[in-house]
Protein backbone atom coordinates (compact mmCIF):
# COMPACT_ATOMS: atom_id res chain seq x y z
CA UNK A 1 0.00 0.00 0.00
CA UNK A 2 1.10 3.64 -0.51
CA UNK A 3 2.31 5.57 2.57
CA UNK A 4 -0.21 6.90 5.10
CA UNK A 5 -1.00 10.56 5.40
CA UNK A 6 1.85 12.54 7.03
CA UNK A 7 0.98 15.45 9.33
CA UNK A 8 2.66 18.76 10.00
CA UNK A 9 3.02 18.89 13.78
CA UNK A 10 4.32 22.41 14.39
CA UNK A 11 6.22 25.39 13.05
CA UNK A 12 8.24 27.66 15.34
CA UNK A 13 10.44 30.72 15.04
CA UNK A 14 12.84 31.40 17.92
CA UNK A 15 13.65 35.02 17.01
CA UNK A 16 11.23 36.31 14.32
CA UNK A 17 14.01 35.87 11.74
CA UNK A 18 14.07 32.15 10.84
CA UNK A 19 11.66 29.26 11.36
CA UNK A 20 11.40 25.49 11.36
CA UNK A 21 8.52 23.14 10.64
CA UNK A 22 8.32 19.54 11.85
CA UNK A 23 6.17 16.66 10.65
CA UNK A 24 5.18 13.23 11.88
CA UNK A 25 6.11 10.41 9.50
CA UNK A 26 3.22 8.29 8.31
CA UNK A 27 2.64 4.55 8.19
CA UNK A 28 4.97 3.11 5.59
CA UNK A 29 4.51 -0.67 5.90
CA UNK A 30 8.28 -0.93 6.18
CA UNK A 31 8.87 0.39 2.65
CA UNK A 32 11.58 3.01 2.16
CA UNK A 33 9.70 6.31 2.17
CA UNK A 34 10.87 9.84 1.48
CA UNK A 35 9.30 13.08 2.70
CA UNK A 36 9.23 16.37 0.89
CA UNK A 37 7.88 19.67 2.14
CA UNK A 38 6.40 22.13 -0.33
CA UNK A 39 5.21 25.65 0.30
CA UNK A 40 3.53 28.49 -1.51
CA UNK A 41 3.84 32.07 -0.33
CA UNK A 42 0.81 34.34 -0.22
CA UNK A 43 0.44 36.29 -3.48
CA UNK A 44 2.61 33.85 -5.36
CA UNK A 45 1.69 30.99 -7.68
CA UNK A 46 5.10 29.39 -7.36
CA UNK A 47 5.36 26.20 -5.32
CA UNK A 48 8.79 25.82 -3.75
CA UNK A 49 10.44 22.92 -2.00
CA UNK A 50 11.92 23.01 1.50
CA UNK A 51 15.26 24.83 1.33
CA UNK A 52 17.00 22.83 4.09
CA UNK A 53 16.10 19.37 5.42
CA UNK A 54 19.28 19.01 7.51
CA UNK A 55 19.86 21.93 9.88
CA UNK A 56 16.95 21.20 12.24
CA UNK A 57 17.29 17.42 12.28
CA UNK A 58 15.01 14.57 11.22
CA UNK A 59 11.53 15.23 9.85
CA UNK A 60 12.00 18.96 9.74
CA UNK A 61 12.52 21.83 7.38
CA UNK A 62 14.53 24.92 8.26
CA UNK A 63 13.97 28.34 6.66
CA UNK A 64 16.95 30.65 7.05
CA UNK A 65 16.83 34.46 7.18
CA UNK A 66 16.74 34.83 3.42
CA UNK A 67 13.86 32.39 3.12
CA UNK A 68 11.84 33.85 5.98
CA UNK A 69 9.43 36.71 5.54
CA UNK A 70 6.80 37.86 7.99
CA UNK A 71 3.25 39.19 7.50
CA UNK A 72 2.95 36.80 4.56
CA UNK A 73 1.21 33.47 4.79
CA UNK A 74 3.08 30.25 3.94
CA UNK A 75 0.80 27.47 2.73
CA UNK A 76 2.71 24.30 3.61
CA UNK A 77 2.20 20.65 2.64
CA UNK A 78 4.27 17.53 3.33
CA UNK A 79 4.31 14.65 0.84
CA UNK A 80 5.29 11.07 1.71
CA UNK A 81 6.38 8.93 -1.24
CA UNK A 82 7.38 5.29 -1.67
CA UNK A 83 7.43 2.97 -4.69
CA UNK A 84 3.70 2.32 -4.33
CA UNK A 85 2.62 5.96 -4.37
CA UNK A 86 2.33 9.26 -2.49
CA UNK A 87 0.20 10.78 0.22
CA UNK A 88 -0.24 14.43 1.17
CA UNK A 89 -0.65 16.07 4.57
CA UNK A 90 -3.44 18.55 5.15
CA UNK A 91 -2.03 21.94 4.15
CA UNK A 92 -1.29 24.42 6.95
CA UNK A 93 -1.27 28.21 6.71
CA UNK A 94 1.27 29.97 8.89
CA UNK A 95 2.40 33.55 9.37
CA UNK A 96 5.76 33.61 11.14
CA UNK A 97 4.65 36.41 13.50
CA UNK A 98 2.27 34.00 15.23
CA UNK A 99 4.69 31.13 15.82
CA UNK A 100 7.46 32.97 17.69
CA UNK A 101 8.71 30.98 20.69
CA UNK A 102 12.08 32.14 22.02
CA UNK A 103 14.87 30.03 23.41
CA UNK A 104 15.18 30.08 27.21
CA UNK A 105 16.84 33.01 29.01
CA UNK A 106 20.53 32.42 29.73
CA UNK A 107 22.98 32.72 32.64
CA UNK A 108 20.35 32.75 35.38
CA UNK A 109 22.12 33.91 38.54
CA UNK A 110 20.74 34.12 42.08
CA UNK A 111 22.47 36.12 44.80
CA UNK A 112 21.58 36.30 48.49
CA UNK A 113 21.52 40.00 49.36
CA UNK A 114 21.94 41.03 52.98
CA UNK A 115 22.74 44.73 53.15
CA UNK A 116 21.47 46.33 56.37
CA UNK A 117 18.18 44.55 56.50
CA UNK A 118 18.17 41.58 58.89
CA UNK A 119 16.05 39.62 56.42
CA UNK A 120 17.97 38.76 53.27
CA UNK A 121 16.41 38.78 49.85
CA UNK A 122 17.27 37.07 46.61
CA UNK A 123 18.40 38.96 43.56
CA UNK A 124 17.68 36.93 40.43
CA UNK A 125 19.24 38.11 37.18
CA UNK A 126 19.54 36.61 33.70
CA UNK A 127 20.31 37.40 30.09
CA UNK A 128 18.11 37.31 27.03
CA UNK A 129 18.40 34.29 24.74
CA UNK A 130 21.51 34.92 22.65
CA UNK A 131 19.81 34.88 19.24
CA UNK A 132 16.97 37.28 20.09
CA UNK A 133 17.72 40.76 18.74
CA UNK A 134 15.95 42.76 21.44
CA UNK A 135 18.47 45.59 21.13
CA UNK A 136 17.09 46.80 17.80
CA UNK A 137 13.53 46.43 19.03
CA UNK A 138 12.84 43.77 16.39
CA UNK A 139 11.70 41.42 19.13
CA UNK A 140 10.43 42.45 22.55
CA UNK A 141 10.70 39.92 25.36
CA UNK A 142 8.98 39.79 28.70
CA UNK A 143 10.16 37.53 31.50
CA UNK A 144 8.64 35.45 34.24
CA UNK A 145 10.42 33.67 37.06
CA UNK A 146 9.34 30.99 39.47
CA UNK A 147 10.86 29.97 42.76
CA UNK A 148 10.29 27.21 45.31
CA UNK A 149 12.06 25.53 48.17
CA UNK A 150 13.74 22.36 47.03
CA UNK A 151 11.56 20.15 49.27
CA UNK A 152 8.24 21.78 48.40
CA UNK A 153 5.91 21.41 45.42
CA UNK A 154 4.36 24.84 45.14
CA UNK A 155 6.00 27.37 42.83
CA UNK A 156 5.69 31.08 43.44
CA UNK A 157 5.56 32.97 40.14
CA UNK A 158 6.65 36.55 39.47
CA UNK A 159 6.28 38.70 36.37
CA UNK A 160 9.41 40.74 35.68
CA UNK A 161 8.17 42.56 32.57
CA UNK A 162 11.04 43.52 30.27
CA UNK A 163 13.51 43.70 33.16
CA UNK A 164 16.31 41.18 33.46
CA UNK A 165 16.67 41.41 37.22
CA UNK A 166 14.11 40.72 39.94
CA UNK A 167 14.27 40.77 43.73
CA UNK A 168 12.38 38.13 45.68
CA UNK A 169 11.70 39.03 49.29
CA UNK A 170 11.02 37.10 52.50
CA UNK A 171 12.43 33.71 51.78
CA UNK A 172 12.32 31.24 54.67
CA UNK A 173 15.30 31.31 56.96
CA UNK A 174 17.65 28.55 55.89
CA UNK A 175 17.09 26.13 53.02
CA UNK A 176 17.76 25.54 49.37
CA UNK A 177 15.72 27.42 46.77
CA UNK A 178 15.24 26.58 43.12
CA UNK A 179 14.76 29.35 40.56
CA UNK A 180 13.77 29.18 36.88
CA UNK A 181 13.18 31.91 34.31
CA UNK A 182 11.30 31.91 31.00
CA UNK A 183 10.43 34.52 28.41
CA UNK A 184 7.94 35.24 25.70
CA UNK A 185 7.74 37.82 22.96
CA UNK A 186 5.13 40.58 23.21
CA UNK A 187 2.72 38.60 21.01
CA UNK A 188 3.99 35.03 21.09
CA UNK A 189 4.59 31.85 23.01
CA UNK A 190 6.42 31.15 26.27
CA UNK A 191 9.88 29.62 26.04
CA UNK A 192 10.76 26.56 28.08
CA UNK A 193 11.82 27.24 31.67
CA UNK A 194 15.57 27.62 32.15
CA UNK A 195 17.35 24.74 33.91
CA UNK A 196 16.96 25.26 37.68
CA UNK A 197 19.46 27.46 39.51
CA UNK A 198 19.92 26.57 43.18
CA UNK A 199 20.68 28.94 46.01
CA UNK A 200 21.35 28.37 49.69
CA UNK A 201 19.61 30.83 52.03
CA UNK A 202 21.45 31.15 55.37
CA UNK A 203 19.73 30.85 58.76
CA UNK A 204 19.01 34.39 59.82
CA UNK A 205 16.52 33.95 62.67
CA UNK B 1 -11.08 57.54 28.56
CA UNK B 2 -7.92 57.17 30.60
CA UNK B 3 -6.00 56.04 27.53
CA UNK B 4 -7.25 58.98 25.48
CA UNK B 5 -6.06 61.35 28.14
CA UNK B 6 -2.66 59.67 28.42
CA UNK B 7 -1.87 59.79 24.73
CA UNK B 8 -3.39 63.06 23.64
CA UNK B 9 -3.63 65.57 26.45
CA UNK B 10 -0.39 65.06 28.27
CA UNK B 11 1.84 64.27 25.32
CA UNK B 12 2.92 67.85 24.61
CA UNK B 13 5.04 67.72 27.72
CA UNK B 14 6.66 64.40 26.87
CA UNK B 15 9.99 63.98 25.19
CA UNK B 16 10.39 61.72 22.17
CA UNK B 17 11.45 58.68 24.15
CA UNK B 18 8.49 58.87 26.56
CA UNK B 19 6.08 59.49 23.73
CA UNK B 20 7.37 56.44 21.86
CA UNK B 21 7.03 54.45 25.06
CA UNK B 22 3.35 55.48 25.25
CA UNK B 23 2.42 54.93 21.64
CA UNK B 24 4.06 51.50 21.61
CA UNK B 25 2.13 50.55 24.75
CA UNK B 26 -1.01 51.67 22.94
CA UNK B 27 -0.15 49.74 19.77
CA UNK B 28 0.64 46.65 21.85
CA UNK B 29 -2.77 46.88 23.45
CA UNK B 30 -4.49 47.50 20.12
CA UNK B 31 -2.92 44.40 18.59
CA UNK B 32 -3.78 42.23 21.60
CA UNK B 33 -7.34 43.46 21.42
CA UNK B 34 -7.58 42.66 17.72
CA UNK B 35 -6.23 39.15 18.36
CA UNK B 36 -8.75 38.54 21.10
CA UNK B 37 -11.65 39.88 19.03
CA UNK B 38 -10.61 37.85 15.97
CA UNK B 39 -10.60 34.73 18.08
CA UNK B 40 -14.03 35.51 19.61
CA UNK B 41 -15.60 36.06 16.21
CA UNK B 42 -13.81 33.08 14.63
CA UNK B 43 -14.98 30.70 17.35
CA UNK B 44 -18.41 30.49 15.69
CA UNK B 45 -17.30 30.27 12.09
CA UNK B 46 -16.97 26.99 10.23
CA UNK B 47 -13.48 26.65 8.66
CA UNK B 48 -14.85 27.25 5.17
CA UNK B 49 -15.67 30.84 6.16
CA UNK B 50 -12.23 31.34 7.63
CA UNK B 51 -10.13 30.89 4.51
CA UNK B 52 -7.38 33.48 4.71
CA UNK B 53 -7.33 35.93 1.86
CA UNK B 54 -4.99 38.62 3.16
CA UNK B 55 -4.00 39.65 -0.35
CA UNK B 56 -7.52 41.06 -0.62
CA UNK B 57 -7.11 43.32 2.41
CA UNK B 58 -7.60 46.92 1.34
CA UNK B 59 -4.15 47.81 2.70
CA UNK B 60 -2.29 45.05 0.87
CA UNK B 61 -1.02 47.41 -1.83
CA UNK B 62 0.99 49.40 0.71
CA UNK B 63 4.62 48.33 0.45
CA UNK B 64 5.96 47.53 3.89
CA UNK B 65 9.13 45.75 5.05
CA UNK B 66 8.80 41.95 5.18
CA UNK B 67 11.65 41.05 7.51
CA UNK B 68 14.07 42.45 10.06
CA UNK B 69 16.78 43.42 7.63
CA UNK B 70 14.34 45.47 5.57
CA UNK B 71 12.61 47.01 8.58
CA UNK B 72 15.85 48.14 10.20
CA UNK B 73 16.95 49.75 6.95
CA UNK B 74 13.88 51.94 6.62
CA UNK B 75 14.53 55.53 7.77
CA UNK B 76 12.77 56.44 11.02
CA UNK B 77 10.45 58.99 9.47
CA UNK B 78 9.36 56.48 6.89
CA UNK B 79 8.63 53.77 9.48
CA UNK B 80 6.50 56.26 11.36
CA UNK B 81 4.75 57.32 8.20
CA UNK B 82 4.00 53.67 7.31
CA UNK B 83 2.51 53.13 10.78
CA UNK B 84 0.38 56.26 10.41
CA UNK B 85 -0.76 55.36 6.89
CA UNK B 86 -1.80 51.88 8.00
CA UNK B 87 -3.77 53.20 10.94
CA UNK B 88 -5.35 56.01 8.93
CA UNK B 89 -6.48 53.48 6.33
CA UNK B 90 -8.48 51.75 9.06
CA UNK B 91 -10.58 54.76 10.08
CA UNK B 92 -13.45 53.92 7.71
CA UNK B 93 -13.49 50.14 7.98
CA UNK B 94 -13.30 50.31 11.79
CA UNK B 95 -16.36 52.55 11.75
CA UNK B 96 -18.07 49.98 9.51
CA UNK B 97 -17.13 47.21 11.94
CA UNK B 98 -18.51 49.18 14.86
CA UNK B 99 -21.81 49.80 13.07
CA UNK B 100 -21.97 46.17 11.99
CA UNK B 101 -21.20 44.79 15.47
CA UNK B 102 -24.70 45.92 16.52
CA UNK B 103 -26.28 43.65 13.90
CA UNK B 104 -24.15 40.54 14.26
CA UNK B 105 -25.80 37.23 14.98
CA UNK B 106 -23.40 35.61 17.43
CA UNK B 107 -23.67 34.06 20.92
CA UNK B 108 -20.86 36.31 22.21
CA UNK B 109 -22.37 39.41 20.66
CA UNK B 110 -22.11 41.63 23.75
CA UNK B 111 -18.41 40.80 24.26
CA UNK B 112 -17.78 41.38 20.55
CA UNK B 113 -19.62 44.69 20.59
CA UNK B 114 -17.70 45.87 23.64
CA UNK B 115 -14.32 44.84 22.19
CA UNK B 116 -15.15 46.44 18.85
CA UNK B 117 -15.90 49.70 20.69
CA UNK B 118 -12.56 49.39 22.50
CA UNK B 119 -10.80 48.71 19.23
CA UNK B 120 -12.31 51.84 17.73
CA UNK B 121 -11.44 53.94 20.77
CA UNK B 122 -7.87 52.66 21.09
CA UNK B 123 -7.31 53.13 17.42
CA UNK B 124 -8.37 56.81 17.56
CA UNK B 125 -6.24 57.33 20.62
CA UNK B 126 -3.19 55.76 18.98
CA UNK B 127 -3.84 57.87 15.89
CA UNK B 128 -3.73 61.02 18.00
CA UNK B 129 -0.50 59.82 19.62
CA UNK B 130 1.05 59.20 16.20
CA UNK B 131 0.07 62.70 15.08
CA UNK B 132 1.95 64.13 18.06
CA UNK B 133 4.90 61.91 17.32
CA UNK B 134 5.02 63.05 13.70
CA UNK B 135 4.93 66.64 14.89
CA UNK B 136 7.62 65.96 17.49
CA UNK B 137 9.93 64.22 15.05
CA UNK B 138 9.44 67.05 12.57
CA UNK B 139 8.53 64.38 10.05
CA UNK B 140 7.05 65.21 6.66
CA UNK B 141 3.43 64.28 6.31
CA UNK B 142 3.40 64.01 2.51
CA UNK B 143 4.33 60.36 2.79
CA UNK B 144 1.18 59.60 4.74
CA UNK B 145 -1.66 58.13 2.74
CA UNK B 146 -5.01 56.60 3.51
CA UNK B 147 -5.93 53.63 1.37
CA UNK B 148 -9.61 53.65 0.41
CA UNK B 149 -11.96 51.05 1.80
CA UNK B 150 -14.84 50.37 -0.56
CA UNK B 151 -16.32 47.21 0.84
CA UNK B 152 -19.31 46.64 3.01
CA UNK B 153 -19.88 43.78 5.36
CA UNK B 154 -22.86 42.24 3.58
CA UNK B 155 -26.40 41.40 4.59
CA UNK B 156 -26.55 37.63 4.44
CA UNK B 157 -25.96 36.26 7.95
CA UNK B 158 -23.00 33.98 7.15
CA UNK B 159 -21.48 36.40 4.68
CA UNK B 160 -21.75 39.16 7.23
CA UNK B 161 -19.99 37.22 9.99
CA UNK B 162 -17.41 35.93 7.58
CA UNK B 163 -16.66 39.41 6.22
CA UNK B 164 -16.48 40.77 9.74
CA UNK B 165 -13.92 38.09 10.50
CA UNK B 166 -12.04 38.77 7.28
CA UNK B 167 -11.73 42.47 8.10
CA UNK B 168 -10.50 41.60 11.58
CA UNK B 169 -7.79 39.30 10.25
CA UNK B 170 -6.64 42.16 8.01
CA UNK B 171 -6.62 44.55 10.94
CA UNK B 172 -4.80 42.05 13.13
CA UNK B 173 -1.97 41.86 10.62
CA UNK B 174 -1.80 45.63 10.15
CA UNK B 175 -1.89 46.32 13.88
CA UNK B 176 1.02 43.89 14.29
CA UNK B 177 2.98 45.80 11.65
CA UNK B 178 2.21 49.11 13.36
CA UNK B 179 3.26 47.68 16.73
CA UNK B 180 6.49 46.25 15.32
CA UNK B 181 7.48 49.50 13.58
CA UNK B 182 6.78 51.56 16.70
CA UNK B 183 8.78 49.20 18.90
CA UNK B 184 11.79 49.51 16.60
CA UNK B 185 11.46 53.31 16.86
CA UNK B 186 11.06 53.04 20.63
CA UNK B 187 14.33 51.15 21.03
CA UNK B 188 16.22 53.61 18.82
CA UNK B 189 15.06 56.52 20.97
CA UNK B 190 15.18 54.68 24.29
CA UNK B 191 16.76 56.21 27.34
CA UNK B 192 16.89 52.75 28.82
CA UNK B 193 18.44 50.60 26.08
CA UNK B 194 18.96 47.78 28.59
CA UNK B 195 15.19 47.26 28.49
CA UNK B 196 15.31 46.61 24.76
NA1 LIG C 1 15.06 17.44 8.28
NA1 LIG D 1 14.24 37.32 5.65
NA1 LIG E 1 13.05 43.43 24.87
Amino acid sequence: IPPGKPSLTSCRSPEKETFTCWWKPSYTGGLPTTYHLYYRLENSEIVRECPDYHTAGQNSCFFNKNETTIWRTYNITVVATNRLGSNYSDPVDIDVVYIVQPHTPENVTVLVMKEDDPVPYLRVSWEKPRNADTRSGWITLIYQLRIRMKNQDEWEEHDAGQQKVFNVFTPHSGGTYMVQVRCRPDHGLWSEWSPPTYVEVPDYL
Amino acid sequence: VVVLWCVTVSSEALNLSDLLERVSMASDKLHSLSTSLTSDVGSQLPPIFKIMRPSQCHTSSLQTPTDKEQALNVPEEELLSLARSLLLSWSDPLAVLLAEAHNLVHPDKSAILSKTKDLHLHSSSLGAGLEHLIHKMGAQSQGIISLPYNGDVGTDKNASLSNFYFLLTCFRRDSHKIDSFLKVLRCRASKRPEMC
